[in-house]
């Protein structure tokens, strides 16, 4: 059923719109968005694979130089997309529904949110049209600004508008980037621009093609929240509502890996494109890690090492062969399932007890012994321990630069781990084992049960992926091999 | 002409180059916000400049014309298209930015910068 | 001749709007720049383009700065 595929963009964008527009009417928006939800994985995994042609604009094959154009905005859904979006599908019904219980009456704006945000994620996975990613990479910032001020915490406002600002600086110059490839080729369609790069008719030498890179990189630096921009993404996680944050960081990677993936099709011919994403994936990780070490925020903790394990995903697209790829991708799938465990679990502390400081935390394993369990298996899955997700992922990724010959690599990656591990232990400690300080006050303060649905749902895709890897790399195999 | 490309890729630049200046240096939020939108018209400028023709026509095909005479003189339409949602982004931004600053200033009764967006983490120490 | 002296307006009320003190001559600067802007695209042959800048880059955009400038302050400082 082909049908579906534009669907998977439209049906949460007149979701919003309608919650939006029937905010008014409390259980109407709430039954719409809990049936919207609920479609969203399902459509996606229903759906068959194949292209979609905007309009019915079939490519036209021109007949002097045996060229083909491709008119109209193409969406193309195979194995990775489905993968990626039933992912986020997925998780977006998690905290919809996690957001439903919590509140009895509802937002319809901060709904609206949500499902745009989802939208858009989805619409920058599919396209193949790189004008298109742009404007629905603004919509992303707009809506991930919005889940951010929505929040209750103090200074979020702040932190929105810094993120803002950063973002209407860095995403013009990405579109300086996509106008530098538009007068090279004369096309957005980006398999028109690979085929232009690769058959010769743009001199992949040229000054002109090397500024785009930069400029698009930029614009991808900021998306992912590498560095520099890795403050201001933890930043922006630490002042979301838990749930929201579970949600971003899952936007966050899939905007990441889909211009990565853009920009690897396009510019793979040039050395120096791997060498800028090893080098920026290094960085993060080890300034992550690092950074991640000093906090006593423990939301602050949790984003900091969501950008460490930004820099493993970057890290096996950077290498450069199928099997780093896959690697890369797998774990990138692992991070979105994994961290949006970890935020939801801490988000389950922070309701508890209203504190996010681990210095004023302590003796909770009495207390919430089911949040405890679970966090502790998400944190062990993140650090890279068997038999969980993560260490299939990472144990990929280090035979990948082994096999790639950089054993300098491979060391760094399993110290890094060692390190996530070392922060996720303290942290874990310092909240739940350590003996209780005398005025924390966690008395008839329930976790939500929804919480522990949705991390039990969490936790057993973690451990699914980490007994039968094979169920995801091997269609990501097939889809690296085609883009190679 | 070909001068009229050329001096229309140097005003996109100095448009850019004078938002990024603002947007790093000037202390002053709604002036930051401007020159966040200066950028946006100096990537606008330059994306038209790609479609633009010397001695081209308007790109519109009107009844009784040529078609194979137009698509040799007309000026490439795409570019122009893709303006046009740039310039609504834009615009949008930058009522959503300027409506922060409404509510911060409420806060803080300042536009300065370095008091309304200054680091947190040190804001909430010194709550504390 | 007419697309230079365009494009000197465009650059200079662009420079002229950031060293303003009075943040209202400012906004009525902008949408200077964004007017001419507007005008310059109609000599490079986009129409369609020059219609949304005219309305968004000499009308929407200074004004929502003006009204921003009004629930705050007027004066640069």
């Amino acid at each position: 059923m082909n049908e579906l595929i534009p669907l998977m963009v439209i049906i949460p964008i007149i979701a919003a719109l309608l919650i939006s527009a029937f905010s008014k009417f409390n259980t109407i928006s709430k039954i719409l968005a809990f049936v919207v939800a609920i479609c969203l994985p399902v459509i996606a995994i229903a759906s068959n694979y194949g292209l979609h042609y905007f309009g019915g604009y079939e490519p036209i094959l021109d007949n002097v130089t045996g060229i083909t154009y491709h008119p109209a905005i193409v969406y193309s859904f195979t194995f990775l997309q489905q993968i990626f979006i039933a992912a986020t599908g997925l998780l977006a019904f998690l905290v919809i529904f996690i957001y439903l219980a919590k509140y009895r009456k509802v937002s319809g704006p901060y709904l609206f949110l949500l499902f745009m945000g989802t939208a858009s994620v989805t619409a920058m996975l599919l396209t193949d049209d790189i004008f298109h990613l742009f404007v629905f990479f603004e919509i992303l910032a707009l809506a991930q600004v919005g889940i951010v001020a929505a929040s209750s915490i103090d200074y979020s406002y702040e932190m929105a508008l810094k993120y803002m600002i950063l973002g209407s600086i860095g995403s013009p110059i990405m579109l300086l980037g996509i106008g530098f490839l538009l007068a090279l080729t004369g096309s957005v369609n980006i398999t028109d621009i690979v085929y232009a790069v690769h058959n010769g008719l743009v001199d992949s030498k040229s000054p002109v093609f090397l500024i785009s890179l930069g400029l698009i990189f930029f614009g991808w630096l900021y998306a992912s929240g590498l560095p520099p921009f890795h403050t201001i993404k933890s930043g922006i996680y630490s002042k979301a509502e838990p749930h929201g944050a579970a949600l971003l960081q899952s936007f966050t990677v899939i905007s990441m890996i889909s211009i990565v993936l853009i920009m690897f099709r396009i510019y793979s011919s040039l050395q120096i494109f791997e060498v800028l994403i090893v080098f920026f994936s290094i960085l993060a990780m080890i300034l992550g890690v690092s950074l991640a070490l000093t906090q006593t925020d423990f939301r602050r903790m949790i984003g900091f090492l969501a950008v460490g394990e930004l820099g493993f995903i970057g890290l096996g697209i950077g290498l450069g062969t199928q099997f780093s790829i896959t690697a890369g991708l797998f774990q990138a799938l692992n991070e979105i399932i994994i961290t949006a465990l970890l935020f939801i679990g801490f988000g389950a502390i922070v309701n508890a007890t209203n504190e996010v400081d681990t210095r004023k935390l302590g003796g909770l394993l009495f207390y919430h012994p089911k949040v405890a369990l679970m966090l502790l298996i998400g944190g062990l899955a993140m650090a890279g321990v068997p038999p969980l997700s993560g260490f299939q992922s990472k144990l990929m990724l280090v035979q990948a630069s082994l096999n790639c010959g950089y054993p300098e690599i491979s060391i760094l990656a399993i110290m890094v781990s060692i390190a996530t591990f070392v922060v996720f232990v303290k942290t874990y400690y310092s909240i739940f084992l350590k003996p209780k300080p005398k005025d924390l006050d966690v008395e008839n303060k329930q976790v939500p049960k929804t919480m522990i649905f949705a991390m039990a749902i969490l936790l057993i895709i973690v451990v699914l992926f980490g007994v039968y890897p094979d169920v995801v790399t091997n269609g990501i195999s097939n889809f690296v091999g085609g883009i190679l | 002409m070909a001068q009229t490309q050329l001096a229309v890729l140097f005003t996109s630049t100095a448009l850019i180059i004078i938002g990024l200046y603002s947007a790093i240096f000037i202390d002053n939020i709604i002036k930051k916000i401007i020159g966040i939108s200066f950028i946006e018209e100096g990537v606008n400028l330059f994306i038209v400049a790609i479609g633009y023709k010397s001695g081209g026509i308007v790109p519109i095909l009107m009844p009784g014309m040529d078609a194979s005479w137009f698509s040799s003189n007309s000026a490439y339409p795409l570019p122009f298209g893709l303006v046009l949602t740039s310039i609504v982004i834009g615009a949008s931004t930058l009522a959503v930015m300027l409506a922060f600053v409404m509510v911060l200033y409420k806060r803080y009764g300042t536009l300065s910068t370095k008091v309304m967006l200054a680091d947190t983490s040190k804001k909430e120490e010194y709550d504390e | 001749m007419l697309d230079f002296v365009l494009m000197i307006i465009i650059v200079l009320s662009a420079i002229l709007a950031l060293i303003q003190k009075d943040l209202l001559k400012t906004a009525i600067l902008t949408g200077f720049s964004g007017g001419a802007l507007a005008v310059l695209f109609q000599i490079l042959l986009a129409p369609d383009v020059a219609l949304t800048q005219a309305i968004v880059g000499a009308a929407i955009i200074p004004i929502f700065i003006a009204l921003a400038v009004k629930k705050t302050q007027r004066s640069d400082s």
